[in-house]
């Protein structure tokens, strides 16, 4: 995506769709520490319900703004008619691409150690379409899409990161034995770009195997691609594996704008409230957006006082095991970045 | 109606199909432990290699069919899919003849084989028709194609009814509807729905509704809070082999399918050619398949003593095959489950 020009005093306006659940209580987290960081950054909070206008209003603002910070969004209604909200807005601002870096924080509980997975799903179709028909009585009709021009988009993407990052391997997981026209299109177009990168490996699995291999044998990954079910199921493994839904951020980019937000997009409406929510993963998405906004120092500074927080003085919330509140958690990343903090800026 | 039952206590006919690979091995391994623990079943053990019907396509041997059509129950063996486009695959094609709605996996951390996850004991419960793999798939323009996902109320509403009546006769607690509602509101809607209406007719069974995204987060955190969980065809696929996973893969998971003209019980791993006719093979997946047939023809007795020395030699680790890290051989560990049987029968 773009990035955006700066205002003048070189800040730059973001949207903030706090959300549902523990979104806006994440949200105050990561102004708090944004201030004490001086961050660079004004948000324009825009608070989603269930008007249509509330979410034409949002798009307005992301599309001026060129970038947003999000929580996940309740769509209460059970009606057929009313569509996810956070599907349309990334079929809206075409958001074709979900970037979920998984990399294990040191020091942190979790199933598997040293895991560092980058997970690149489609984000605008396939299972996600919403086309659903019932043809007769008591038989719904629900369409997966996949087309060429998306699958080449992300194909091109993943292999372009990987490319950059420095990563060696791309697996492409599909379910193209059964799917053979829709996930045949998806694997058949990655393994056309694998050969535009022959200093790239390219392999592929499928699902149902990933998921086996990734409970059991997860350091084989590298960087995945995939269509948007399936990034849904591994994206919530690999988090799962590596400490839970508080932990990692993830990125969604099209050509215009980018949005991030919490890994694993829940609501955690269980948990609103009670200050116990995990602020690691809002807190890493709003670093991830200061490094796309350029303001990479600010990131830094704040990135660092996390890993400090979490890796060496084990400040972790009950989801992690711990005893801290998400305010202890806050108020330890604001005090390490209060010491860190000399400003060379 | 969850399939027929059959409760008489006269000895009773099972098809067997023992498979290709290392299929035969472990079938014969199953058929020697249940001569051991004097199980009232004859064998009847049918070949499902294709042959040419009168209509000139490939297909199941009709005598196999037969078979398993007047017995009602089968035990299966890995199958080779043939190569080459065109070719169903045996296993649907099994599916499809005996209207296999369902499939069931339970997964069960053993003792005595250490792996991440200590204490899971979840059951999968797959709907086995339809779904994802309706395989009506279409280029609607060039590059743009499209897959339906077919959800019926019939077919929902059976599998439903399966889950809460397994549930129910294996004394569990809880069943979970894993489901995407949010996104496909009107398919896994369906479902849902299904799943619901069929919860009320069970109030002793504990009922909860989960987004897949979050069953996989937490599934991989604490298996242990789940019990039994009843979804759509891909999402069992998909569910049921992360949970295999978690336990140690798929030579130690049994599976299930009931239908409603038979039941048929099959291991879920490959036919294994590397290992093939090396008297190397573990049977221990095609045993418990084997157990849980013996349970489903009320054959409570026979399946427990079966089961608890299957775990018992594994746990004693004497005799482990290469799979489990052991250098056992196939009859060897065979043989050390019969003695303990012997040991155990009166
Ligand atoms: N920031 C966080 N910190 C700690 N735990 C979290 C966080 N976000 C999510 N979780 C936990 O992850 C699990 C899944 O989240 P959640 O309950 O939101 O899933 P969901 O299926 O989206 O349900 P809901 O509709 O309630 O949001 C829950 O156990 C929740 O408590
Ligand atoms: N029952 C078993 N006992 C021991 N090892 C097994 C068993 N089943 C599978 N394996 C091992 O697991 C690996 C994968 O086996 P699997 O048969 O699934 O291979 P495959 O290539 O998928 O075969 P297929 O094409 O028949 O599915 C092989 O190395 C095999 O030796
Ligand atoms: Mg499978
Ligand atoms: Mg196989």
């Amino acid at each position: 995506a773009a990035i955006p020009v700066a205002l003048y005093g070189g800040r730059h306006a973001v949207t903030m769709l706090p959300g549902g659940g523990i979104g806006p209580e994440l949200m105050g987290y990561v102004r708090e520490v944004f201030k004490y960081a001086g961050a660079p950054v004004d948000f324009e909070v825009v608070e989603i319900g269930d008007e249509n206008t509330d979410l034409e209003y949002a798009l307005t603002s992301i599309k001026r703004n060129g970038v947003a910070i999000k929580g996940n969004i309740e769509t209460k209604s059970e009606s057929a008619s009313v569509v996810s909200r956070n599907v349309a807005i990334r079929n809206e601002l075409d958001l074709f691409v979900n970037v979920l870096h998984c990399k294990s924080y040191p020091g942190v509980p979790a199933r598997q150690k040293d895991i560092d997975i980058v997970i690149i799903r489609q984000n605008t179709e396939g299972e996600y379409a919403m086309l659903e028909h019932e043809s007769v009585d008591g038989v719904i009709e629900s369409m997966k899409v996949v087309t060429t021009s998306n699958s080449d988009r992300v194909a091109r993407f993943a292999f372009e990161y990987a490319k950059k990052n420095g990563r060696k391997k791309v697996t492409t997981i599909h379910k193209a034995n059964i799917m053979k026209l829709s996930d045949g299109l998806f694997l058949e177009t990655s393994k056309r770009i694998a050969k535009d990168y022959p200093e790239i490996e390219h392999n592929d699995m499928i699902i149902d195997n990933c998921c086996m291999q990734l409970v059991s044998k997860p350091h084989q990954f590298d960087v995945m691609i995939m269509t948007n079910l399936y990034g849904s199921i591994v994206s919530n493994v690999v988090c799962g594996l590596i400490g839970g839904a508080g932990l990692l951020s993830g990125k969604n980019y099209g050509d215009h704008y980018a949005i991030f937000e919490p890994g694993t997009r829940n609501t955690g409406t269980a948990i609103a409230g009670k200050n116990i929510a995990n602020p690691i993963a809002m807190l890493s998405a709003s670093v991830a957006m200061l490094k796309h906004l350029g303001h990479t120092q600010h990131a830094e500074l704040i990135q660092r006082a996390i890993e400090k927080t979490i890796c060496e003085e084990k400040i972790h919330t009950p989801d992690l095991g711990g005893t801290a509140k998400s305010t202890d958690v806050v108020q330890r990343i604001i005090d390490n970045i209060l010491q860190a903090d000399i400003r060379p800026w | 109606a969850v399939g027929s039952r059959l409760y008489s206590s006269e000895v009773k006919k099972c098809t067997i199909i023992p498979g290709d690979g290392i299929g035969p091995e472990i079938s014969a391994a199953v058929q020697k432990i249940f001569a051991a623990a004097k199980v009232p079943i004859e064998w009847e053990s049918v070949d499902v290699t294709p042959v040419r019907g009168p209509d000139g396509k490939f297909g199941i041997p009709q005598s196999a069919i037969d078979s398993v059509n007047r017995n009602k129950i089968g035990l299966k063996g890995p199958l080779m899919t043939p190569v080459g486009k065109g070719h169903r695959s045996l296993n649907l094609a099994l599916r499809k003849e005996f209207n296999l709605y369902a499939n069931v996996r339970p997964c069960r951390s053993l003792e005595g084989y250490k792996t991440l996850y200590d204490h899971v004991d979840v059951v999968t419960i797959r709907e086995n028709t339809e779904g994802e793999y309706s395989g009506i798939e279409h280029e609607i323009v060039d590059g743009v194609v499209q897959s339906i996902k077919l959800i019926t109320e019939d077919a929902s509403r059976r599998v439903a009814e399966f889950a809460f009546q397994y549930t129910k006769e294996n004394k569990r607690h809880k069943v979970t509807a894993v489901h995407k509602a949010n996104i496909m509101r009107m398919s896994d809607g369906l479902f849902l729905r299904c799943c619901r209406d069929m919860a009320e007719k069970y109030p002793d069974v504990k009922f909860e509704e989960k987004y897949l995204d979050t069953v996989c987060l937490n599934m991989v955190q604490d298996p242990t809070q789940y019990d039994v969980l009843v979804m759509p065809n891909l999402y069992g696929d998909i569910l049921s082999d992360m949970c295999a996973g978690l336990v140690g893969g798929l030579g130690l998971t049994p599976s299930g399918n009931i239908g409603l003209n038979g039941a048929l019980f099959e291991s879920v791993h490959g036919t294994a050619p590397d290992i093939a006719g090396k008297d190397l093979a573990n049977p221990t997946a095609l045993l418990l398949s084997a157990v849980m047939m013996l349970r489903y023809m009320n054959l409570n007795k026979h399946a427990d003593i079966i089961e608890s020395s299957c775990f018992a030699t594994i746990k004693e680790a004497k005799f482990l095959t290469g799979d489990l890290g052991g250098k056992a051989k196939c009859s060897e560990f065979t043989n050390a489950i019969c003695e303990k049987i012997a040991a155990a029968s009166p």
